[in-house]
């Protein structure tokens, strides 16, 4: 079976050049499905049972018309739309703030020991409890809504900026001032692409924040569009098919963006960086 | 006895280490102590010359290489190449590591053409160089590998020839291959002297392994943390490659020996007498 020892080799060859794991895996997939349907199942079976009524509790069949409803008559592509421009404008604010009072804090000693502390303090903040602060500060807008927006994940920024680059193992700063690297081309050759890992794993946090505080706040601060707004008119109408199939969109919207895009980036750059070389 | 009849090279002297001091407070207890690493060593090394530094850990020998190398400074002394007095570091005097000094997010041909282009010479030149020295340490397959991909003993022939790249004057080595196994050092070994032979360069090797040091280097200088200096040094005119089992390295080899266990003795009532205070 000579051939077959070759084929071997080959394949043990191959293997060693790509690390990375396979995107697709037939068992992974086979246990989300039988997941989906056990759920799906048991949700079945108590809208059967009939402890409560079906407008209070409505069986799948009955959400997914209302998807389908939601998005015939534009409410719910409009509010995914209106929702993620806030997040994507919040979010873009919060990381050019966060990162440019990271790099100020690792600049200024002082400044980084003090600002630190007063940021960690502000991560465990509620921040739903900014909400009337911007409600009275700014009002019942898209500005009190952004603003909370950046409230909450600024400073998850600004903390991951300021620890990724004070954890850059110092041998690479080293050898790259040896090399003759220094200012400018330091930061941008070495010092940022050495921080790259930690930067991508706070980065995905800062995001799920936002997220978080952008469906709070556009509950509270009722504007015309947005998902938050969609679960907080349903609430008010008692439209329950309405607040359940929202509050399927934002779990799969939330997937989408955590599990598929952040991972993808951050296992991307863990094999490059080599950190994945044992979990294999 | 074979004592430092080394022969004198005729070359001139590129790097001047003098009287560099350099001492380090710790904390012991509430008291903050002085612990003096490097106390007024001197040292003249020649163009082209392959020096070793032995010395078992903590004499000072990494210390004295970061000086000479401009990324510590010195608490007293000058270093000086080809007459100039260096307070800073540059890519004149390179350090190779003993390991993960390679930038992971580059690839190989990306990490050798670093220095090249922190100094902003043209990408083509850039490529050229760093083809020739990833060739000249048996790379060119790896070139578009990234670190990862690379055993210990590659990722330290990278280093090499991300050294090379940059023509520096001289190359300090700092135990770059101790944490390679046996087999591996001795080919690596091998392969630096061949580089070594072909580039002329001259190259300041630090070990803790006399072996490896014996079977280098043109001059052995064996550093004591007792004095934080000099404490002898030999001149090994054998040709290469050596026999580690031959009688004049054996004899040199002999003295080396004595001298390390001399302060390891010293250290040991040392800190007997520390305790028993």
């Amino acid at each position: 079976m000579r051939w077959k020892r070759t084929f071997n080799l080959l394949e043990e060859k191959h293997a060693q050049k790509q690390p990375s794991k396979r995107s697709f895996d037939v068992s992974d997939a086979a246990n989300i499905v039988l997941f989906l349907a056990v759920f799906v199942g048991v949700w079945q079976l108590v809208f059967l049972i009939g402890i409560w009524p079906a407008y209070l509790m409505p069986s799948p069949a009955m959400i997914v018309t209302t998807i389908g409803d939601l998005i015939e008559n534009s409410s719910l592509p409009i509010g995914i739309g209106v929702s993620l421009a806030r997040l994507a404008a919040g979010f873009a604010i919060s990381l050019g703030i966060g990162v440019a009072v990271g790099l100020a804090m690792v600049k200024f000693r002082g400044f980084g020991k003090t600002m630190s502390s007063f940021a960690v303090g502000l991560l465990t903040f509620p921040s739903i409890a900014w909400v009337p602060f911007a409600i009275i500060l700014i009002g019942f807008n898209d500005f009190g809504i952004l603003f909370v927006v950046v409230m909450a994940s600024v400073f998850s920024v600004m903390i991951t900026t300021y620890s990724s680059i004070r954890n850059i193992p110092p041998i690479y700063l080293r050898a790259a001032r040896n090399m003759g690297a220094n200012g400018f081309t330091l930061f941008r050759h070495v010092m940022i692409p050495a921080a790259t890992p930690s930067l991508v794993l706070g980065i995905r946090q800062a995001w799920s924040f936002a997220w978080h505080a952008l469906i709070g706040a556009e509950m509270l601060i009722t504007t015309l569009y947005g998902l938050g707004h969609i679960l907080s008119i349903g609430r008010e109408f008692n439209r329950m098919e309405d607040i359940i199939a929202t509050m399927i969109t934002v779990f799969v919207i939330g997937i989408i963006f955590d599990r598929i895009i952040f991972r993808k980036i951050e296992e991307r750059v863990r094999s490059r960086w080599g950190l994945d070389q044992h979990s294999e | 006895m074979i004592v430092s009849k080394y022969k004198q090279s005729s070359n001139s002297i590129i790097l001047q280490v003098k009287e560099v001091s350099k001492a380090f407070s710790y904390a012991n207890g509430q008291a903050s102590k002085n612990h003096i690493v490097l106390n007024n060593v001197s040292m003249d090394i020649r163009e082209g010359e392959f020096v070793t530094i032995v010395g078992s850990s903590g004499c000072g020998k990494s210390t004295l290489l970061n000086i000479i190398a401009g990324l510590d400074n010195p608490d007293s002394g000058i270093i000086s190449v080809k007459g100039e007095h260096k307070t800073s570091t540059d890519p004149g005097r390179l350090v190779i590591f003993q390991e993960g000094a390679l930038f992971p997010w580059l690839t190989v041909s990306e990490n050798v053409e670093f220095g090249l282009k922190m100094a902003g010479i043209a990408k083509d030149k850039q490529r050229e160089a760093a083809n020739r020295f990833i060739d000249m340490v048996q790379l060119s397959r790896f070139a578009d590998s990234y670190i990862y991909q690379l055993s210990g003993g590659m990722k330290q022939r990278v280093a090499i020839a991300r050294a090379l790249a940059m023509d520096p004057d001289i190359l300090l080595m700092d135990e770059p291959f101790a944490a390679l196994d046996v087999q591996i050092r001795d080919m690596l070994n091998n392969q630096l002297l061949e580089i070594h032979e072909a580039t002329k360069k001259t190259i300041l090797f630090v070990t803790h392994n006399i072996n490896e040091a014996l079977s280098l280097g043109d001059r052995v200088i064996v550093l004591s943390p007792r004095l934080g200096n000099i404490k002898r040094e030999f001149g090994i005119g054998l040709p290469r490659p050596r026999d580690i089992g031959s009688p004049e390295i054996t004899v040199i080899k002999r003295q080396i020996l004595n001298a390390l266990e001399e302060d390891f003795q010293f250290a040991r009532r040392e800190t007997r007498a520390e305790t028993a205070q």
